[in-house]
């Protein structure tokens, strides 16, 4: 630690008058929710190359990569197929609609910024027509109505502060 | 190249619990209890550390965590000095990492030491921690953690096989028992009858309060050593005779099957072949019961039992005393608690002593000569082993 300090400048401000109210701050820009504290991903055509994926959804529709070469669905949507380490993956849109394989419920300990949400479901939802399996939140009814091989929806949302996320949604 | 014969020499756990301690007291307090179990260990012998600690920049915002641990041990490394993360398997990472160093002769004396402190005063912040072991950015916005995630295993093989919440249950009721033997368990002296354990609130369902390991503090340490210096540290060596991992997904859209783990089968054929022996000459095992449905899918993918008849082979008791196989005497996961990088040592701090039949004789096997340690970690997409043969000091 250093006892040095910085010299002083002089203040040019005039003294506060008490006639006058001082102005008000200016406007605030939001601050970011601080990225390691928040699991949504960043979406921007400057943080990832999957923007796409979340420009589609914000168009209400969910997608994923394919590779050409060898024909795989790949989730979560990459770059780089893991098989053939090809680059030129094509975009896919995927069915809007499934069956729960599995579910379950956080009724305690939720992560930090998902306490308001317990009790809330989560499952992996079996897409129709495809070999994907999607793990996601399943909204629309209490955990204890829903069933395995209940059909549910696939529901992109806004997370709150304009970024889109997807989730899935149980008939009412 | 020659590969050494290795062993464990010795080892400590502290008390596992809700710790009014930090991760540097841990550290101190497992040195030098360490020191004090080996009285002819000296801090110039160990060459190397190996530090298995899962997040420590989650839980204590602190990284570069090997020499953190050193210093706060008394520990110089001279040769290999490093940290080992692999989520609740980072302590078997330690031990295998020391292991392969001391087989290839880059070390002689090693110590593998697991800390983790996982009370926070937000709970919700430790479950954020949690939580990041999972694909952050894909499954992270719904709120996968460990609970739900082996619910919807448990709820598959209750659809599948006809699993119940009993049989949960005596895996959990066996598990505490043998904890009430460990003085350094955090559910020590807390007895889980089958019927309170029924009882208990559902956490994740049908997972209640009982199925669930739970967030711990505290540290473990072993001292390996090559086979020319084992006989300076113990007439009980526990020998280490064959490693095996696999790991075939992370994200949970790919993790195919819940029922039936591929990984942990192919993580025991490799150690167990390595060892020469087959499953049914082991005499204590050591399995990840981060929940009690866990165990029970580990008994079938061991081969203890046919595919989904792990539920019976629980309630039956051929994982407790007197059974098949001695399954977790030293009171698993769910007696001990799991404090995620400590726990893989606590367990070959089990095998060592089940070796040395330095364990109260409510819980030692009758003349182990082999032993296995399992650990999963994540959702279950790795799978870590380790196999120990008991002998002498060569
Ligand atoms: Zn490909």
């Amino acid at each position: 630690m250093t006892t040095e300090t910085r010299p002083r400048r002089p203040s040019t401000l005039a003294p506060p008058s008490e006639a006058v109210p001082p102005p008000p701050p200016p406007p605030r820009k939001a601050e970011p929710r601080p990225f390691l504290l928040d699991f949504v991903p960043l979406e921007g055509e400057s943080d990832t190359r999957l923007a796409r994926f979340f420009q589609r959804l914000r168009e209400g529709q969910l997608a994923t990569t394919r590779c050409p070469r060898d024909g795989a669905l790949l989730w979560p949507p990459r770059v780089v197929c893991p098989t053939c380490h090809t680059e030129e993956l094509a975009w896919v849109d995927l069915p809007s609609r499934g069956r729960i394989y599995a579910f379950s419920a956080v009724l305690a300990g939720a992560p930090l910024g998902m306490e308001a949400d317990v009790p809330f479901a989560v499952g992996l939802v079996d897409l129709e027509g495809v070999p994907l399996r999607l793990f996601g939140r399943i909204e629309g009814r209490p955990w204890n109505a829903l069933a395995v091989g209940m059909e549910v929806r696939v529901e992109p949302y806004d997370v709150g502060d304009g970024r889109f996320f997807y989730r899935f949604r149980a008939p009412e | 190249m020659t590969v050494r014969p290795v062993a464990i020499v010795g080892g400590v756990t502290t008390k596992f619990g809700v710790r009014p301690s930090t991760w540097a007291e841990l550290c101190q307090e497992v040195g030098a209890a360490l020191f004090r179990e080996i009285p002819e260990l000296r801090a110039e012998d160990v060459d190397s550390l190996f530090v298995g600690a899962a997040e420590p920049e989650r839980f204590a915002f602190q990284s570069h965590m090997a020499p953190f641990a050193a210093e706060q041990m008394g520990l110089r490394p001279y040769r290999i000095l490093q940290r080992t993360e692999l989520a609740c398997a980072s302590g078997q990472s330690a031990i295998r990492s020391a292991y392969a160093a001391i087989a290839a002769g880059l070390s002689d004396v090693a110590v593998a030491v697991g800390v983790e402190k996982m009370n926070l005063p937000s709970m919700a912040e430790a479950n954020a921690a949690m939580a990041c072991v999972m694909d952050r950015a894909w499954d992270g916005p719904a709120g996968a953690t460990a609970p739900p995630f082996f619910a919807m295993v448990a709820q598959r093989h209750m659809l599948e096989y006809g699993t119940t919440e009993e049989q949960l249950a005596a895996v959990s009721e066996k598990n505490h028992r043998f904890a009430n033997t460990n003085p350094a368990a955090q559910f020590y002296e807390k007895t889980f009858p089958r019927d309170k354990l029924l009882r208990l609130p559902v956490i994740a369902p049908p997972l209640r309060l009982g199925d669930c390991s739970s967030m711990t503090d505290g540290a473990a340490a072993v001292v390996l050593a090559a086979d020319d210096r084992v006989p300076r540290y113990t007439p009980t060596p526990a020998w280490i005779r064959g490693t095996g991992q696999y790991s075939d997904f992370h994200n949970l859209a790919n993790a195919g099957s819940l029922t039936e783990w591929v990984g942990l089968k192919r993580a025991a054929r490799e150690a167990l072949g390595r060892a020469g022996i087959p499953v049914d000459q082991l005499d204590v095992a050591e399995l990840h019961d981060c929940f009690t449905i866990s165990e029970i899918v580990e008994y079938e993918a061991l081969g203890l039992c046919p595919p989904g008849q792990g539920g019976p082979f629980a309630a039956d008791g051929r994982g407790d005393r007197g059974g098949d196989l001695l399954v977790n005497p030293r009171g698993g996961l769910l007696g001990c608690g799991h404090p995620l990088g400590a726990t893989g040592i606590a367990q070959a701090v089990e095998v060592y002593r089940q070796f040395a039949r330095t364990v109260p004789a409510a819980r030692q096997a009758p003349d182990p000569e082999w032993a296995l340690v399992h650990n999963l970690s994540g959702s279950a997409n790795v799978h870590s082993v380790m196999v120990y043969q008991a002998g002498r000091a060569s």
